[in-house]
């Protein structure tokens, strides 16, 4: 079963975090590890991370069908910061998962407990709409 | 340069999208099928998926011990991912042309561009 993990955590207008060198060379070296922990046992499909808010654009179709972009997001809006795609046995190892990216150390090292959104990826559109 | 390609919406969307009358969801999906079909053939296709219904989400958190402590409750006006593609473009004017593309597909619903950091 494949489930994508979602950290929702960036707001418009958002750029590198302005926390300490070491603090974000923390955050990263857990992130990496866990990517390499998800690899060696063959649960990681993907996992990226994306440009911050502040180079995002939403776009629409025209009338003529050329693209009108727009940079202008609600303040509220989330931004997906990055994901992972994982193939596992059971939703409770996405959770577990889910768990372990969410404890990653913010400032001062203290773990951030932020919230990942788990879906389950599908491998179709569902049947009824074929 | 690879960009990923959000389509989202709200729970209401999604439920009037169901609604649908079947034949407009099919040509709907068939347009969807022949953007891909062309993003493989001009070798700029990476990945698409669709994703779960919102109604089956799960946010986690991790708890001081450790243990995932999951809920499924989203406010009403949250939007969620409904699918994305990956796409590996020579500049963002092309990934914004995709994403044109896609959008009139999908009633002129608006998709997020973003640059996969290096």
């Amino acid at each position: 079963m494949k489930y994508i993990l979602m950290m929702n955590t960036m707001k418009a207008g958002h750029g590198v975090p302005s926390w300490p060198k070491k603090d974000l060379q923390a955050h990263i070296a857990f992130m990496m590890g866990l990517n390499k922990e998800l690899h060696e046992c063959g649960e990681l499909v993907s996992a990226e991370g994306l440009s911050f808010p502040d180079q995002a654009k939403l776009v629409r179709a025209g009338k003529d069908g050329r693209p009108v972009t727009d940079g202008v997001f609600p303040e509220s809006k989330e931004f997906l910061a990055g994901f992972w795609i994982i193939d596992v046995d059971n939703p409770q190892r996405a959770y577990e998962i889910a768990a372990k990216a969410s404890a990653a150390p913010g400032p001062g090292g203290v773990p951030l407990n932020m919230p990942i959104e788990v879906r389950q990826v599908m491998s179709g559109p569902p049947p009824d709409m074929l | 340069m690879k960009y990923i390609l959000l389509m989202s919406g709200t729970k209401a969307g999604v439920e009037a999208y169901h609604a649908w009358p079947k034949q407009d969801i099919e040509a709907h999906m068939a347009v969807l099928h022949r953007i891909s079909q062309d993003l493989t053939e001009s070798g700029e296709f990476v990945a698409t998926q669709g994703l779960a219904e919102p109604r089956e989400a799960k946010v986690v958190r991790g708890e001081k011990n450790g243990l995932p402590v999951t809920d499924g409750i989203f406010p009403e006006s949250k939007e969620f991912l409904l699918g994305y593609w990956i796409v590996d473009v020579p500049n963002a004017e092309r990934a914004y042309a995709i994403a044109g593309r896609i959008s009139a597909a999908s009633v002129n619903m608006p998709i997020e561009v973003r640059q996969f950091r290096p």
